[in-house]
């Protein structure tokens, strides 16, 4: 007896709940435009797998943050896999993908070749992929990310006019690539010396991987700046780990000295040290831009019948070139913000 | 008898406490670990892992298992070779990366390609060996610096060459194949590693080599003392180890093609914790291939499930670390520990009673009444003997004995004062029986049943028997071969005391009484053995009757003689004919009377047959008290008593005072003496029978005069 009047206030609050999903649904009726009921219809439910190289970081965070918030609002599910920098890892997530059949798949790659066959395999097993600010030998359904090439020619551009002819310093330049294998790094690279190649003076004293990491960042650039105590620029793969650079040169007493050329998604830490003087250029490819590109791409593969493999599309995303001087409240985004409007 | 009593007794009936003990015993628990290990590793991933039991899934983790099986396999080899190999994952991303280089940087065919990752795995694999086999470094830190340089070599490597691998080569099919075809619907990968699963069984269980890794493994010293080349089995690990490791780098490139300076980041701590949740011991010696297997699969399934699962960042690490520790200290303490609990459990008494003891007092009146007959005995070898469990006489009349030393010894007719070592066999010869020929049938412990021909040449005769169907002990082995004689048809009954325990541990049978002896029949002209009689209470001495149609036995810890038909319509019948024995009875033989000879070699005590209904009691004292503190038979009394065909006790003859003849295990008439032996006795008494047949000799009665 006691246990039914304690269900009474549950059955009641179902009831309500059920009544007003009723009365907002009634509600909804009245847009009918021709589209909205079906495009709703086809994007509830469907499960879309994300998965980035790792979660924990500024870029993934905020893709996640984006998917989401429209994730909520449109009813699709997202399910996260997260191999957390290891590609052994990556890759059982990936078969577990071809297993699964989501509606879709939105991959980071942690390099050119490891996924390739999988996201093939994903492809023909009816997976549209989409892949996100790296690509893979295999090509997606679409890519959409940052443009590295032009970051690379960016920062190139900067660190000549900050050290090549008639600069009066030494020319020297360091390189941090990221990881060896990744293509955010390789293009980057590619960029950058396609940028030298034109400028003789431009000489490349140090060409050294730090994997993403910034403690490996860290003690590269500890120590050319030790061998090269004229050193004039180094050009980080990405904000991420040029942090450890901005530490190394602060260490050495060079801030201000050294010219530190990074990219990244455009977080607050990043505008926070190009205004203190840690980063001295600062490419953004804004992931607030990004997450809206990946949500329009998710709801268009949603509700549309591309045949897998089919389409080879690509939204690079446009950058920012962001120095002290032409710094803005809207420079730059925060995690929260993201969360709470992101995408 | 008392209702507690009853119950305690129906418990011992019901429950076979030596199971436990027998199973800890066996060298396949060690492998059991693992396996439940593996069992519910899969039951509970099959619960929460989705797609888990999926044929997709499991192909794919058979994929990598092909991978990680090797190196887990080579390491293995180090492991049991006692050292350890850190740089497994190192030459693994070595070999990847070359592999990728040689094939797709340059274009080289596949069998080159695979050529040269071979190559590379084992130059490392070489440096290793060469650096702790040969110049003796230890390998713990010596594979942590080749982890490192090698790893320092792959990140050297991969940013100079790294570009050039994303390129397309020729041959792609033959590559496809490797990386991502499958025979028979089974992963190339896992083919290949179920053959090298096989290869490697057989070199660890079967080869030369296999068996000086186990043994260097097991005790360095020894393998040395034993003339194993110990620099060279260690030098050859680690090659074994670094070529497995090739081969597992060039699946993996195959595979996934992945150029990366990661690759085999953290695989050593998989490889490991794979070898050591198999059960294969970082103390080496002990493991196995289908260990490692076993372990190698939990490993895998386990981070495979939990990246299935989506566990955020870390959580597949920290688990697994979880897994590694967990089984270092199931290693550690199952190691440690597994002897002890063996030895704890293994002994389990049993409840048995015997009837309150026949009074041996000097004036009780008695048949067994205490007097000092064999003091007046003759010393033969007086200091000279030592183990002369059983005494036996030709017809020539020289007299056989055994020694500890493994010689049968022999004294020469007719006054016994000169000895010789009649030939020598190796093990503790016991009971004896002469036949026509003058062949010494004899027991030996350890060793089983042999025969010494009057050329002294020494020939096995038995030392294996049937194994008993349930058994869980392989018992068709046998350890404790007793007493033996030879029925009239030439077939050899023999007793082995206990299966469950060898010589040394006589008293640990005793403290069990459970019936772990039996009597085997040992046919010469079919040459095999077959149990007859099981479940006896430590059988010893055994007779054939006078008649020759049946057999008479003693059961030591049960006092008991019993007769055995062999014949006649009670044939294959056992009948108890002599019950409760004031002592414990170890040989029998003939008497020119017609009646039988029996040697008690110790006498009953009170707290002893008290105890017998206390298994609990008995259990405890083997657990807790010192092997030389345990309540034992009074063993510094014997005697001799003589019994009729149908076991009525006639005589009994002593030595009271415990000087010349304390222990007693056997006597044998000859010519009117009988001859007394004791295996912890330092002579053979001879003590003349005054209204003994002088003509009548053993082998006379036995074989007819001659």
């Amino acid at each position: 007896m006691t246990y039914m009047n304690a269900l009474k206030p549950l059955c009641f609050a179902a009831l309500t709940a059920t009544a007003v999903t009723l009365c907002s649904a009634a509600f909804a009726a009245p847009a009918e435009d021709g589209l909205y009921a079906e495009s709703f219809a086809a994007m509830k439910g469907k499960k879309v797998v994300y998965m980035p190289n790792a979660l924990g970081y500024d870029l993934t965070e905020g893709w996640l943050a984006g998917l989401k918030n429209e994730a909520a609002r449109l009813g699709f599910e997202v399910i996260v896999r997260d191999p957390n920098w290891n590609i052994d890892a990556g890759v059982q997530a990936m078969q577990a993908v071809v297993r699964e059949k989501p509606d879709l798949l939105v991959v980071q790659p942690p390099d050119v070749t490891s996924y390739s066959r999988l996201i093939q395999k994903a492809q023909e097993a009816g997976v549209p992929v989409i892949e996100v600010n790296q690509m893979t030998t295999a090509v997606p359904d679409v890519f959409v990310g940052a443009d590295w090439y032009a970051i690379g020619v960016a920062n190139g551009e900067a660190v000549v006019k900050a050290c090549g002819q008639g600069s009066g310093k030494s020319g020297k330049v360091a390189i941090v690539q990221g990881l060896i294998t990744a293509p955010a790094s390789i293009t980057q690279v590619r960029g950058i010396n396609d940028v030298f190649a034109k400028h003789p003076e431009i000489k490349v004293v140090s060409n050294q991987a730090a994997d993403w990491t910034p403690s490996k960042s860290n003690s590269i650039t500890t120590t050319v700046l030790q061998q090269n105590p004229d050193l004039c620029a180094i050009i980080e793969a990405w904000d991420g780990q040029a942090v450890g650079s901005a530490t190394a040169i602060h260490d050495a007493g060079k801030q201000g000295q050294v010219f530190l050329a990074t990219s990244g998604g455009g977080e607050k830490t990043a505008c926070d040290n190009v205004a203190n003087g840690s980063f001295t250029h600062y490419v953004s490819f804004d992931l607030w831009d990004q997450d809206r590109d990946i949500n329009n791409l998710v709801k268009l593969f949603l509700q549309g019948k591309f045949s897998p493999g089919k389409q080879k599309l690509a939204l690079y995303t446009p950058n920012h070139e962001i120095t002290k001087e032409n710094l803005s409240a809207r420079s730059c985004w925060t995690m929260d913000e993201v969360k709470k409007s992101g995408g | 008898m008392s209702i507690g009593e009853n119950l305690i007794r129906l418990r011992y009936r019901l429950i076979p406490d030596q199971i436990i003990g027998e199973l800890l015993s066996k060298s396949w628990i060690d492998t059991c670990i693992p396996a439940s290990l593996l069992a519910v590793t899969v039951v509970v991933f099959a619960a929460i892992a989705p797609d888990f039991l999926s044929l997709d899934n499991l192909s794919d983790t058979g994929r990598q298992l092909g991978e990680l099986g090797f190196i887990a396999i080579g390491l293995t080899v180090v492991l049991m070779a006692g050292g350890i190999d850190l740089s497994v994952g190192s030459i693994y991303g070595l070999c990847n990366f070359a592999t990728l280089e040689a094939f797709q940087g340059l274009g080289l065919p596949l069998w080159l390609t695979f050529l040269i990752s071979l190559g590379l795995g084992g130059l490392v694999g070489t440096i290793n060996g060469l650096l702790i086999g040969y110049l003796r470094l230890r390998a713990f830190l010596t594979t942590l610096v080749t982890l490192i340089i090698v790893r320092a070599i792959v990140q050297t490597a991969a940013l100079t060459f790294g570009e050039a691998m994303t390129g397309v080569a020729p041959d792609r099919s033959a590559w496809d194949f490797v990386g991502d075809g499958t025979i028979a619907g089974i992963p190339f990968s896992l083919v290949a590693l179920a053959i090298l699963a096989v290869a490697g069984h057989l070199f660890l269980t079967r080869s030369r080599l296999g068996w000086h890794v186990q043994a260097v493994g097991g005790s360095r010293r020894s393998a040395l003392n034993a003339g194993i080349p110990v620099r060279r089995t260690v030098f050859l690990s680690y090659v074994i180890s670094g070529l497995c490791c090739a081969v597992a780098g060039f699946l993996y490139a195959a595979r996934l093609t992945n150029a990366g300076p990661e690759v085999g980041n953290g695989t050593e701590i998989m490889a490991l914790t794979a070898a050591v949740l198999g059960g294969i011991s970082l103390g080496g010696g002990r493991g196995s291939v289908s260990k490692v297997l076993l372990g190698t699969t939990v490993v895998l399934l386990i981070t495979n499930s939990l990246v299935a699962m989506g566990l955020r960042s870390g959580g597949t690490s920290f688990i697994l670390g979880l897994v590694l520790l967990l089984a270092v200290v199931i290693d550690v303490r199952w190691t440690k520990n597994r002897q002890k609990i063996l030895a704890r459990v293994y002994i389990s008494p049993t409840y048995f009673s015997l009837p309150p003891c026949p009074s041996t007092a000097k004036d009780s009146g008695s048949v067994f009444a205490a007097n000092d007959a064999l003091t007046s005995a003759e010393p033969i070898g007086l200091n000279a003997v030592d183990g002369a469990e059983d005494v036996i006489f030709d017809s020539q009349g020289h007299l056989y004995t055994g020694s500890r030393q493994g010689d049968v010894i022999r004294f020469l007719a007719p006054d016994y004062a000169k000895s010789e070592i009649f030939a020598h066999i190796g093990g503790h010869p016991l009971g004896m029986a002469i036949d026509a020929q003058d062949t010494i049938n004899v027991c030996v412990s350890g060793m089983g049943l042999y025969a010494v021909d009057q050329k002294r040449e020494v020939r096995k005769l038995s030392d294996q028997t049937n194994r008993s169907l349930f058994s869980i002990r392989d018992d068709s082995r046998i350890r404790f071969a007793d007493d033996v004689d030879i029925a009239p048809d030439g077939r050899m009954y023999f007793s082995e005391a206990t299966v469950r325990f060898d010589i040394y541990e006589w008293a640990s049978d005793g403290l069990e009484l459970r019936g772990n002896g039996r009597i085997i029949a040992y046919d010469p002209r079919t040459d095999t053995s077959r149990t007859v009689l099981s479940n006896l209470i430590f059988p010893n001495g055994i007779c054939v009757s006078h008649d020759g149609r049946s057999l008479l036995f003693a059961e030591t810890w049960a006092c008991r003689i019993s007769r055995y038909w062999l014949e006649g319509p009670q044939a294959g019948k056992v009948e108890i004919i002599t019950e409760n024995l004031p002592g414990y009875p170890d040989n029998i033989n003939r008497a020119s009377d017609g009646n039988y000879w029996i040697a008690l070699l110790g006498m009953r005590t009170p707290v002893l047959d008290y105890s017998l209904k206390m298994p609990g009691f008995r259990k405890r004292m083997a657990q807790r008290v010192a092997f030389d503190e345990w309540i034992y038979p009074n063993l510094n009394t014997g005697m001799i008593v003589k019994i009729s065909d149908s076991g009525e006790v006639i005589q009994s003859l002593w030595d009271s005072t415990g000087e010349k003849h304390p222990m007693i295990t056997s006597m044998r008439e000859h010519a009117g003496n009988l001859y007394i032996g004791g295996i912890f006795n330092n002579r053979i008494g001879r003590l003349p029978l005054p209204n003994a047949d002088p003509a009548w000799t053993g082998p006379r009665s036995y074989w007819g005069g001659r």
